[in-house]
């Protein structure tokens, strides 16, 4: 199928996204709720494009937008340009503190602004942690209450009973929101303290207990040898250097 | 007069309200209103068991109970203030309602007393205009209700007033 994105013929497979298609032929179109391994989720807004369809056009979010039809798709117009300013303004002011957001506010020109900086959040709300967990399998945490008391929690901001600790919702949070501690044998991760294994051979933490019980239900074997990525992988190149020698 | 109390949640009257339903995403919030039709407020217990009976995680189920105004997470009060903040209640000086309960009682919209003896909440029109600025206590309307008026009410429910704050 063929559609055009910014004046450029573009091939493509009926179905992708335009967001997909624009990447796959170079062209950029900024996002920050969006990660490979989720696909859309339509939350940050700042992958808005206008679409043209015959003589009409609206915008769109491009990364839940399934290419059907021969369309033409506009990446930066005045009004694409204004909405995300808006988008870095406000969300740069949830999160001063996070370079993230800084590097973002400083590529997208601002207007002068009354609005006050929030000092002591760091979340932007991108939902991605929600979503990490969630494919994880976990989901022991979700976006709580609504408008402008919206955050993301554990219910009833409790010890997460479903969280196993693996952190991965830190690991993938672009802001640093999400508040992981780690000491010599212990993970404090939304109020709940893990018991932190860790490699036998380097130190260094392979996961908690609770991760490693989960991941060998899933019919994994992480720990057998104790080994943390690393170790395994150097221990699987002698292997393999023996068995061909 | 309705009754003042709510029932007090158990788990079989819980579990009588959720097998109303197929254990499928979509009943969730059908189940969440006739809880909180119920007890007047989601209590915990009941929001874990429609996660077991849907089998979706907990933290979905509290996202979606926290989302909606029309729920509440905490017991409502033996006494449950509406006031009405329609446009003519508004317009008639509702906040200071709101305000005078704030002082004697120390709730705003939403919260209930410790003792849980009082909640507040504000409702969006009563259908009472004309007896504007209106309060339901209960299911009980008082009529253009005056900012020392609020306070004779909550003395007729039993609740001590702080006769030092004006």
């Amino acid at each position: 199928m063929r559609i055009i994105i910014d004046e450029k013929p573009v091939e493509v497979e009926p179905g992708i996204t335009i967001l997909e298609a624009a990447r796959q032929n170079g062209i950029d179109i900024p996002t920050l709720c969006y990660h490979e391994a989720f696909g859309g989720q339509g939350m940050c807004r700042m992958c808005m494009v206008e679409v043209k369809n015959g003589t009409s056009s609206r915008l769109v979010a491009s990364c839940t937008y399934p290419i059907s039809e021969e369309i033409e798709v506009r990446t930066s117009t005045p009004a694409i340009a204004r909405i995300r300013r808006n988008i870095i303004g406000l969300l740069y002011r949830r999160a001063p503190n996070s370079e993230f957001m800084r590097q973002w506010y400083e590529k997208y020109e601002q207007p002068q602004s009354r609005l006050s900086p929030d000092v002591e959040e760091s979340c932007i709300l991108c939902r991605l942690c929600v979503k990490a967990c969630e494919e994880m399998g976990s989901s022991a945490i979700a976006a709580v209450f609504r408008g402008t008391e919206k955050r993301i929690g554990t219910p009833y901001d409790d010890a997460a009973t479903a969280c196993i600790g693996c952190g991965a919702c830190a690991q993938i949070c672009p802001t640093g929101a999400i508040a992981m501690t780690e000491s010599e044998d212990r993970r404090t991760i939304w109020n709940r303290e893990f018991a932190l294994v860790r490699c036998q051979k380097c130190g260094r933490p392979v996961g908690t207990g609770e991760q490693l019980e989960y991941i060998a239900s899933k019919g994994g074997s992480a720990l057998e040898s104790g080994l943390c990525q690393v170790c395994r992988k150097k221990q699987a190149a002698v292997r393999v250097s023996e068995f061909y020698r | 007069m309705p009754a003042e109390t709510n029932s007090k949640p158990n788990e079989e009257m819980l579990l009588a309200i959720i097998n109303n339903y197929p254990g499928e995403n979509r009943y969730i919030l059908s189940i969440m209103q006739d809880m909180q039709k119920q007890f007047n407020y989601l209590p915990r217990q009941g929001l874990e068991m429609i996660a077991l009976h849907v089998d979706s995680p907990f933290s979905q189920v509290y996202s979606m109970a926290t989302f909606y105004k029309a729920f509440s997470l905490v017991p409502k009060g033996r006494i449950n203030f509406k006031v009405c903040d329609g446009t003519a209640c508004h317009i008639k000086g509702s906040n200071v309602i709101i305000d005078q309960i704030y002082k004697h009682l120390g709730i705003r919209p939403g919260e209930t007393t410790p003792d849980g003896e009082f909640s507040l909440e504000t409702v969006n029109c009563i259908g009472a205009c004309a007896l504007a600025p209106a309060v339901l206590a209960n299911d009980r309307v008082h009529p253009k209700v005056t900012s020392a008026g609020i306070v004779e009410i909550i003395k007729s429910y039993g609740g001590h007033v702080d006769a030092s704050s004006k």
